[in-house]
């Protein structure tokens, strides 16, 4: 017989395709974006690198939501395969996102790109004679600021990466745990370790949300 | 072909390819991620590292996280005779992480697995 699914279940199970879709879209963005290159204007991979950073940052409250939905289940669960049931939505979740800002992710990758142009303008502009020296100073300036913001942006997506790194080990050593007590018959204990799990993930979420929400996408 | 012809071709582009990605993205298409970390810890590395036959991009700052598709894949170094010496092997399961620390000082470079499994020597496990 189905039993019927309690509402953060459901919830969580609506978003997922979403969540899904976007970390999707994400990775074949880069090669949408390689393709526009040669037609779209200089300053693209800086502009596309931000367009990606706030695409993600959209995400984040998405995230949140299904945590702490996930997180409310797991608390009010009293039946361990459930509770192991979330864990596992959760690790989905938290993996699809990681996809984007992992290091060989689109993210992570058009930060580099754009910190590779931005590289070679400078390099290109010291030695450009067709600019009053105001102008070409002007120009300088004003990529130099872009380089700060972008290496700035690059730098808060490593720890944000770093946090997510965390939140699936946490999630992958406490499943691993979970299993190893069922195996020897300790259901309670497996309940006390799952309660204590959703305070270390209401905590790690807590900091995604600000890490993440707190990335400023250069040129904006 | 007009800009807007370019724009409309393009547009189409991108829709294959994204719905081409969202079918290769379907949760049967599993993937995981492998974490290298590396000591001592550099800015970058020079060593190069292989996952398989591909190099990867040199490690910053003591760590990666890659995205990878489930399977066993064997980690590589230059060898001292140019062929690629195998370092270790790296099973990726689905939605987690296998660690893998790589010592960078000695030749050939040696890996130290996070979880080793119960039964194999040099295969790092998630």
């Amino acid at each position: 017989m189905m039993t019927r699914l309690p509402a953060p279940i459901q919830a969580i199970e609506a978003r997922f395709p979403a969540v899904l879709l976007f970390a999707c879209a994400l990775i074949v963005s880069t090669d949408v974006g390689r393709a526009a290159d040669a037609t779209t204007s200089a300053a693209s991979p800086v502009e596309a690198f931000s367009e990606q950073l706030e695409a993600f940052q959209k995400s984040v409250p998405d995230l949140n939501k299904s945590i702490e939905d996930s997180a409310g289940t797991i608390d009010s669960a009293t039946d361990v395969e459930k509770a192991r049931a979330e864990i596992g939505r959760l690790k989905e979740t938290v993996s699809a996102l990681l996809g984007a800002v992992s290091d060989n992710g689109p993210v992570s990758q058009l930060g580099a790109k754009a910190l590779d142009h931005i590289h070679g303008k400078l390099r290109a502009l010291a030695q450009d004679n067709r600019f009053k020296p105001e102008e070409r100073q002007f120009l300088i300036e004003q990529w130099k600021k872009l380089e700060v913001q972008t290496e700035g942006a690059t730098k808060e997506l490593d720890d944000a990466r770093a946090q997510f790194v965390g939140l699936l080990h946490t999630l992958q050593d406490n499943e691993d745990f979970i299993g190893e007590l069922l195996e020897i018959r300790q259901a309670e204990k497996a309940l006390e370790v799952i309660r204590q799990l959703t305070h270390e993930i209401r905590d790690a979420s807590s900091q995604l949300n600000k890490l993440i929400g707190g990335i400023k996408p250069p040129g904006t | 072909m007009s800009a807007a012809g370019r724009r409309v071709f393009g547009l189409a582009v991108s829709v294959v390819i994204v719905a081409a990605a969202i079918a290769a993205c379907r949760p049967n298409g599993d993937t995981g991620y492998v974490e290298i970390k590396t000591v001592p810890n550099a800015p970058v590395i020079s060593t190069a590292l292989y996952i398989d036959s591909a190099k990867l991009a040199p490690i910053r700052k003591g760590t990666a996280i890659l995205r990878q598709s489930t399977g066993t894949f064997k980690l590589q170094a230059d060898g001292a005779s140019g062929a690629l010496a195998q370092l270790c092997e790296i099973v990726v399961a689905r939605n987690r992480i296998t660690t893998v620390t790589v010592s960078v000082l000695e030749r050939p470079p040696r890996c130290q697995c996070r979880n080793s499994g119960a039964d194999a020597a040099h295969t790092c496990v998630s």
